[in-house]
């Protein structure tokens, strides 16, 4: 920068969030200030114009998509069914996921890692979320220690039990299915067994990979499950 | 960013296959899509149909989407891809182009009206005719960035452009925009 601030800074600026480096040369700079007076009637120009309804547009995206999605999934999105040990098994592993979810995260720093203890659940990181915040890298991923990766272990463990019970129940009531029904559902889980594959390939020991892998199991049982209802309502 | 913690979930729940995922992504990223393409297309069925295929593509790709932050400017780059495909073929079947002549003299109503009117209509269509002065590319740029609020590195990754290209686009963009919207602004005030 040799003088003027940055385009993105000044936008900033006239978005009302400028650093104090930025106001100050603008106060004292007559072409920055008219930069920024112009980003704030672009802003505002484009803050009028109206949204467009696109709440017609969706039927023709669902027919299009019609071969790849399974019908009823979208009517019934909650999960009504008591598969009761396969819960138990999954919500185990989900409170182990997150009690675990700070800890790989947190840097070093002792200040830092009261701080995010005392931030609220809903502000914690999630993984796959871009937040701003510094990502771990390298090092940190070398750095885990044995509890963590033992406790991970064994919740994915949990999920793949539980997934494995849920295949065996949908393979029992599979031969009773419509065929082509039944190769849409052996496609949905085929695929969702294949990216399962692949991202646990890839996560190694990194631990936040790792937690996406098990928010996936987590998707993967709850297909399973929609799956599976929709077998029973359909066999006779 | 716009994206929160939820979208991340929805991507997931929709890779594997979850409908009723696919359709909340939809509901709230169409908007933004759909306009996107009326301004490139300036054609209310065309864009609607435009917005329909960017959302059938964007399902078949899903995987390739790494970053849930990224899903704004990753739809508009799909979107703007749906309206290349859309303009060649409006030049097979012989129909004129949009209006991608940067030398052509804009086509506005200067006319004064009401205060309302101003409000309610009339920045929207100086603003409308200053944007189709621009180049389909230029265009592009200027609308994801001010628009749609994405970061000028998010509009190099959809549009396929260097970041200093991206930077020099937007502001030779936003010098023909004032040019453009100066007689109004200067009458407003």
């Amino acid at each position: 920068m040799s003088g003027h601030p940055e385009i993105d800074d000044l936008e900033q600026l006239a978005a009302g969030d400028g650093l104090a480096a930025t106001v100050a040369h603008v106060e004292g700079c007559p072409e920055c200030a008219q930069e920024v007076a112009w980003a704030k009637a672009e802003k505002a120009l484009f803050a009028r114009r109206a949204q467009p309804d696109v709440s017609a547009l969706w039927t023709g995206v669902e027919q299009r998509l019609g071969q790849a999605l399974p019908q009823k999934q979208k009517r019934r999105p909650n999960w009504h069914r008591p598969f009761a040990a396969l819960a138990s098994a999954a919500a185990a592993a989900a409170v182990l996921l997150f009690a675990l979810r700070p800890k790989p995260i947190a840097p070093a720093s002792s200040s830092q890692v009261a701080q995010n203890q005392n931030q609220p659940q809903s502000a914690q990181t999630q993984p796959g979320q871009q937040t701003g915040q510094p990502q771990p890298g390298p090092h940190q991923r070398s750095h885990l220690d044995p509890k963590t990766l033992a406790a991970l272990d064994t919740a994915e463990t949990d999920y793949r039990h539980a997934a494995s019970v849920l295949e065996a129940e949908y393979d029992s009531l599979r031969p009773k299915l419509d065929p082509a029904m039944a190769k849409r559902w052996d496609e949905t889980l085929t695929r969702a067994r294949t990216q399962l594959g692949e991202s646990r390939a890839v996560a190694a020991d990194d631990v936040r990979a790792r937690m996406r892998v098990l928010d996936g199991y987590a998707e993967y049982l709850r297909s399973l499950r929609d799956v599976i209802q929709d077998s029973e309502e359909a066999t006779p | 960013m716009e994206n929160g913690p939820e979208t991340a979930e929805l991507l997931t729940r929709a890779r594997a296959g979850d409908a009723e995922a696919f359709r909340v992504i939809f509901h709230r990223q169409a908007p933004g899509v759909r306009r996107f393409l009326g301004d490139l297309l300036r054609d209310d069925a065309a864009a609607d149909e435009g917005t329909q295929e960017t959302f059938v593509r964007a399902h078949q790709r899903l995987g390739t989407l790494e970053q849930p932050g990224a899903l704004t400017g990753w739809l508009l780059g799909i979107a703007r891809m749906v309206f290349f495909e859309h303009l060649r073929k409006k030049r097979r079947d012989g129909l004129p182009p949009a209006n991608d002549d940067d030398s052509q003299p804009i086509q506005i109503d200067r006319s004064p009206g009401p205060e309302a009117a101003l409000l309610a209509g009339e920045a929207e269509r100086m603003l409308d005719g200053a944007l189709q002065t621009l180049t389909e590319d230029r265009r592009s740029a200027l609308l994801m960035r001010l628009d749609h609020d994405l970061g000028y590195g998010e509009i190099a990754t959809a549009m396929g452009w260097s970041l200093p290209k991206v930077k020099n686009e937007i502001h030779r963009a936003r010098l023909q925009l004032r040019e453009q919207l100066t007689p109004y602004l200067e009458g407003r005030s």
